[in-house]
């Protein structure tokens, strides 16, 4: 007995000494290769010397001369016909690609396809592949393979949500993502470098739509020897090649050299996907881009910080706002949506609350999307109209109760919503409660109906009007989630569909707008933007607008 | 040892009855509770024919007690734990395992700086039992033991890696980095009071202890009693009884420490799998924590019985 305690009390005595030790090791020895950056105040930690006392510890910082290191966020996976999270598409835009592409300004361009031809009616398109065009294993890519890929979008063996939205303006796709057949009868491959489209209506937003993921192009001989993995390894036609991914650590893009569009300028990218603060990682050199929250953008947009130098700003598509629900009280009265948005002071929540990070939006359509004006379309600040609108309605003395809902954590609501909520009290004298839920809760509420306002953002997928006021206001739309039906508007979005004058299609959008934000459907807020910090050494990063392939042509000469 | 053994057995035999009823508790609460995987990874596009199409290809349309049945048929004839709906191209085991490994050498990081400093203390307040030292010793660890670990850890960061540019102030880069200082710190510091309260009063019992009367009567020197012959006693039984019952707190702290840390450990990954609804991930994930729960405690118990004759006899564990 006595001898079994002391062997045990032995052993955890061993124990002890070899915890004692790692913590030693851990203290004098970690973090290898340490910090290119930080080196001026590194007094504290011995970098020489010790550099071999663990094999573990990998190098993070020494990164080579072609290499951009960010940091970024574990994809979901990597299957362009099914992944419809921004994380995942920050991926899929450099690792995959299409027919058609956009650039920088949002034009666009020839991918895949070198060029194309539209009939007179303006239904039927057809394709030339670029011959030079290959999946990243060096085979060619021909019009069947866009063709399956397709095809394999629209299957509902595939699982996507997107693809009717995407590809469903092609005659007889709807038959295929409904289980009713599996060839679409819009697409013909007329030779390996030829693609016939035939769509069901002209609409000139229908190259927009291929240029978003779901209408990437796959390698059917790779996802049917390996169906549920091939993600993991995939064989793209992309710049990039899925060369690690590291899940919850690290993802390492590596530059596909025969893409059809020649090689790209960056040979490697590494997004780190953990990690605390990303400005702390970036001030000590181990990341070349940060995003900037709001907590610290007024000290870097301060001239005299030395970071000021390195800060970019610019805008993106996408759009902050408040959204009724018209089907119900007191929201289904235009005259209560109109005095709610009477009663907002949006500059000053801008200047206050968000620090001018965002500019106020003046319209549903954001800068940059074609048939955005200039003109104020929005209600200005006017808390005298807004209670008298109030008292014209019919909810006058007798309001509901009233719930906005908003995506969130629950412990805190974020200032901008406090501050919108406490403007409808002072102005309206009307108390608006605030119901957060995480994700998934808020939009089962919002895919029921169950909700009477929420708070929400919408992101362009592509430059057109179609992809904002005829998905989310259309009475037919499925995405219609203000319940908002208006004959009269519905009649101009089916006459913008199919408008082929540019012009004139983009005006229809244009009183489109207008009549809905006069009609109060959505609040608009603010218009979305990036800050960031770029190191100097980082040439021709910028940020788009929207989600598209950018790494390309970025150039890093790290001193 | 046979009543050992017999014990053992019983032990074990309960296992896969609590599995069950906890894997469908597990089942249930997830699968009634609002919103689903599908819904949730569908960004902004929300098209509620497409979502029943998707659904009904994922088995989500069945009633929930049948998806149960086949997800019990599944995971008892293949050992396949079902799809995760967020990272559909892995397995399970593959998505958590990592996670869980970063997590277990984080936890056993914490338990060591839990000991090493818990334990001396505690025999140090024992001994000096009675003086200004014991309370102070005690008291100082409560302080720590009280604070939120949600509090500790901005502290830490503020002080270990923005003043003091020592550790780098998150993140994970491999296990012997500097990057493990601050969740080992944060993660150990609440545990040590109670682990020298512990050791302070198993020391105490000991010193009254005849062995220990012995020792002094021999003329060893008091250094010598007490490092050789009453912390040897008092280190076993502390140990035992700590780590099992720590691994549901250490989990807990876990979640704080690796979601504001950006250490891609299971307590971040239990938190965006519920956030995301990947039932078979959450589903696995609580298995494995019943599991390993369910272990240590019968392990504590094993080591228990077999050092104190008492309880052996006694047969059924009283714990």
């Amino acid at each position: 007995m006595n001898n079994r305690l002391v062997l045990a009390a032995g052993g955890v005595a061993a124990a002890l000494i070899i915890g004692l030790a790692v913590i030693l090791i851990l203290v004098i020895g970690g973090g290898g290769g340490s910090d290119n950056g930080g080196n001026a105040e590194s007094s504290g930690t011995p970098s020489s010397g010790k550099t071999s006392s663990s094999g573990s510890s990998q190098d993070n910082n020494s990164a080579s001369a072609g290499e951009l290191r960010v940091r970024g966020a574990d994809p979901l996976f990597l299957d362009p016909a099914v992944a419809e999270d921004a994380d995942s598409a920050v991926y899929i835009v450099e690792i995959f690609s299409g027919l058609v592409r956009l650039d920088h300004d949002l034009k666009v361009q020839p991918d895949l396809a070198q060029s194309w031809d539209t009939s007179p009616d303006g239904m039927t398109y057809t394709f030339h592949l670029n011959p030079k065009a290959t999946f990243q294993d060096g085979r060619l890519v021909t019009a069947g393979d866009v063709k399956y890929s397709w095809e394999r979008a629209l299957n509902p063996d595939t699982g996507s949500v997107t693809a009717e939205n995407f590809l469903g303006d092609i005659v007889g796709a709807k038959d295929v993502s409904r289980g009713r057949a599996t060839d679409v009868s819009g697409l013909k491959a007329l030779d390996d470098e030829t693609l016939q489209v035939t769509i069901d209506a002209p609409k000139a937003y229908f190259l927009y739509k291929l240029t978003y993921p779901t209408a990437f192009v796959v390698d059917q001989k790779q996802i049917e020897s390996n169906p549920r993995r091939w993600t993991l390894k995939p064989n793209g036609t992309g710049p990039y090649k899925l060369k690690e991914w590291k899940l919850g650590e690290r993802i390492v893009l590596q530059a596909y050299d025969n893409n059809v569009l020649g090689a790209p300028k960056l040979k490697q990218v590494t997004f780190e996907l953990s990690g605390g603060s990303s400005l702390v990682d970036y001030q000590d050199g181990n990341i070349d881009v940060t995003g900037v929250g709001l907590d610290d953008l007024e000290s870097v947009q301060d001239s005299s910080n030395k970071l000021n130098a390195e800060y970019q700003t610019s805008p993106r598509q996408s759009l902050d706002y408040i959204g009724f629900n018209t089907k119900t009280a007191p929201f289904d009265d235009p005259k209560v949506r109109q005095a709610f948005a009477l009663a907002v002071d949006r500059n000053k929540i801008a200047d206050v609350v968000l620090k001018d990070a965002v500019p106020v939006a003046n319209g549903i359509l954001m800068p940059g999307v074609p048939g955005y004006t200039q003109e104020d379309k929005t209600y200005p600040y006017d808390p005298e109209r807004a209670k008298q609108l109030l008292s014209e309605s019919k909810y006058a003395g007798n309001m509901p109760e009233i719930t906005l809902a908003e995506t969130g954590a629950g412990a805190t609501v974020g200032p901008t919503t406090e501050a919108i909520v406490q403007s409808w009290k002072q102005n309206l004298g009307v108390e608006v409660k605030i119901q957060q839920a995480d994700a998934a809760t808020f939009f089962q509420d919002i895919d029921q109906a169950r909700y009477q306002m929420f708070h929400l953002g919408w992101i362009m997928d592509y430059p057109d009007p179609e992809d904002v006021l005829d998905i989310l206001f259309h009475t037919g739309s499925r995405q219609n989630s203000t319940q908002y039906s208006n004959a009269d508007i519905d009649a101009k979005l089916d006459q913008a569909r199919t408008e082929q004058d540019t012009e004139k299609r983009l005006a229809i959008y244009q009183d489109v707008e207008r009549a809905l934000v006069q009609d109060a459907v959505w609040i608009p807020m603010f218009f979305d933007t990036t800050h960031a910090l770029v190191k100097p050494y980082v040439k021709g990063y910028d940020f788009p607008p929207i989600v598209i392939e950018h790494y390309r042509d970025v150039e890093v000469d790290r001193p | 040892m046979d009543g050992l053994a017999a014990y053992i057995v019983r032990r074990l035999l309960f296992l896969p009855v609590a599995l069950l009823v906890v894997s469908f508790a597990t089942f249930c609460i997830t699968r009634y509770g609002p919103g689903d995987p599908i819904s949730v990874y569908s960004g902004q596009y929300r098209d509620p024919e497409a979502f029943d199409r998707v659904r009904h290809k994922y088995g989500l349309d069945k009633p929930v007690v049948e998806q149960y049945g086949i997800w019990l048929k599944d995971a008892v004839l293949h050992g396949d734990l079902g799809p995760s709906f967020r990272y559909r191209d892995r397995t399970i085991p593959e998505i958590i395992g990592p996670k869980i490994w970063v997590s277990v050498r984080l936890g056993v990081y914490a338990f060591i700086l839990t000991f090493l400093i818990g334990i001396p203390a505690g025999i140090l307040a024992a001994v000096r039992q009675g003086t200004w030292l014991d309370p102070l010793v005690i008291g100082f660890f409560l302080i720590f033991q009280s604070i939120p670990i949600l509090v500790t850890l901005p502290l830490l960061v503020l002080g270990l890696s923005v003043k003091l540019d020592l550790v780098p102030p998150g993140g994970f880069d491999g296990i012997f980095t500097r990057s493990m200082i601050i969740p080992t710190i944060a993660l150990g510091l609440p545990g040590i009071a109670g682990v020298a309260r512990l050791a302070r009063a198993v020391t105490l019992g000991t010193l009254h202890e005849d062995f220990v009367r012995t020792a002094r009567a021999k003329g060893l020197d008091e250094g010598t009693v007490v490092v050789r012959h009453v912390a040897r006693n008092s280190v076993v039984p502390v140990m035992t009884t700590v780590i099992g019952l720590s691994i549901v707190g250490l989990l807990e702290g876990a979640l704080f420490t690796e979601t504001i840390l950006g250490i891609p450990g299971i307590g971040r990954f239990i938190f965006e799998s519920v956030n995301g609804r990947d039932y078979n991930v959450i589903l696995a994930i609580v298995l494995l924590m019943t599991v390993a729960f369910m272990l240590a405690n019968l392990v504590v118990d094993i080591v228990l019985a077999v050092l104190d004759p008492r309880l052996r006899t006694s047969g059924t564990g009283a714990r």
